[in-house]
């Protein structure tokens, strides 16, 4: 892939990402349990590492973080350490999983890995900040809703995967895969 | 297509494995506070940071609701004490989640609400048998 097609793809992918970020504040799932939310963004992550590897797919959630914030008017605050703990770790197990495991997981097992990645980082960070045990009450109802929103989202990613155009990403995804 | 073609072995062992680990954790709970016993009288204890800034009686908000204010970096909150049950009532205007307004009431040890930003945290605790006889 040439080098403008592959920074134009991760501008994209990032741009997705601080959509798929404020359409997700639109469903107030803190109401269900507090703190808890669908991920959506994720799946730009999924996909980023699906298509590009380590560095790009990197690159996609450090941005998407940091403009979030930005947008949001939370940079350099607490809520910006806790969305930052989560995308990172979420993101490192799931570019883990997707290199050793890709032949027994499909992305929905790797999703669902994120999504548990993530809820369990904000959590612990949030630990450190307040100082109390008692949050960590929360955590198995964070991880039960993180089973069907990792698997919405790796459902999403599988399917915008397997229907990306061929010219937009210079090549199918399963073409790739079978080689 | 359908889901079963996606999903793999090891996609259900995760899920089955993710699922018992939940469960698990949810039951330490129970296990940690046991049933409500029936004279106990809950505590509302409101924690910033590591230090502990209140406590009130939930018992005395029977008569009339309880209201007060906690300050914190990012603004004020308004806590309401009513009826047994503890909410907070408004979140400072700073906070960009809401999560401690949107978590709604508590009425029981277990649950707890947190403000992260203001590193605020209410919960609520039972008062021990032996404290109890001191105190009688």
């Amino acid at each position: 892939m040439k080098k403008t097609k592959k920074i134009v793809m991760i501008s994209l992918l990032i741009s997705l990402g601080l959509v798929l970020h404020l359409v997700e504040s639109f469903f107030p799932l803190s109401a269900v349990v507090p703190g808890a939310k669908l991920g959506l963004a994720n799946i730009v992550s999924l996909i980023a590492i699906a298509l590009f590897g380590f560095p790009a797919a990197f690159q996609v959630v450090i941005f998407r973080v940091i403009l979030g914030s930005l947008l949001a008017g939370t940079f350099m605050t607490i809520n910006f350490y806790l969305s930052f703990s989560g995308g990172i770790l979420s993101f490192i197990l799931m570019y883990l999983a997707y290199c050793f495991f890709k032949d027994y997981l499909s992305l929905i097992g790797i999703s669902i890995i994120g999504a548990v990645a993530h809820n369990t980082a904000q959590i612990t960070a949030a630990y450190f900040i307040i100082a109390n045990i008692g949050i960590f009450y929360y955590l198995p109802f964070l991880i039960l809703l993180a089973l069907p929103t990792g698997f919405g989202v790796g459902l999403v990613s599988y399917f915008t995967l397997k229907h990306l155009p061929y010219s937009l990403i210079g090549g199918n995804f399963n073409d790739k895969k079978s080689k | 297509m359908k889901i079963r073609d996606i999903l793999t072995f090891y996609d259900k062992v995760l899920i089955v494995f993710v699922i018992l680990i939940s469960l698990i954790l949810l039951l330490i709970p129970f296990y940690y506070f046991g049933a409500p016993a029936e004279d106990e009288e809950l505590i509302l204890r409101v924690q910033q940071g590591n230090e502990l800034i209140r406590t009130v009686a939930v018992a005395d908000s029977y008569q009339e609701p309880i209201i007060f204010e906690v300050e914190g970096p990012i603004g004020v909150h308004v806590i309401e004490v009513n009826q047994g049950r503890v909410r907070v009532q408004e979140a400072p205007a700073d906070d960009p989640l809401k999560i401690c307004e949107k978590t709604g009431w508590i009425d029981r040890e277990g649950p707890i609400i947190v403000c992260v930003p203001n590193s605020l945290s209410l919960w609520l605790e039972s008062t021990n048998s032996d404290i109890d006889g001191m105190s009688w």
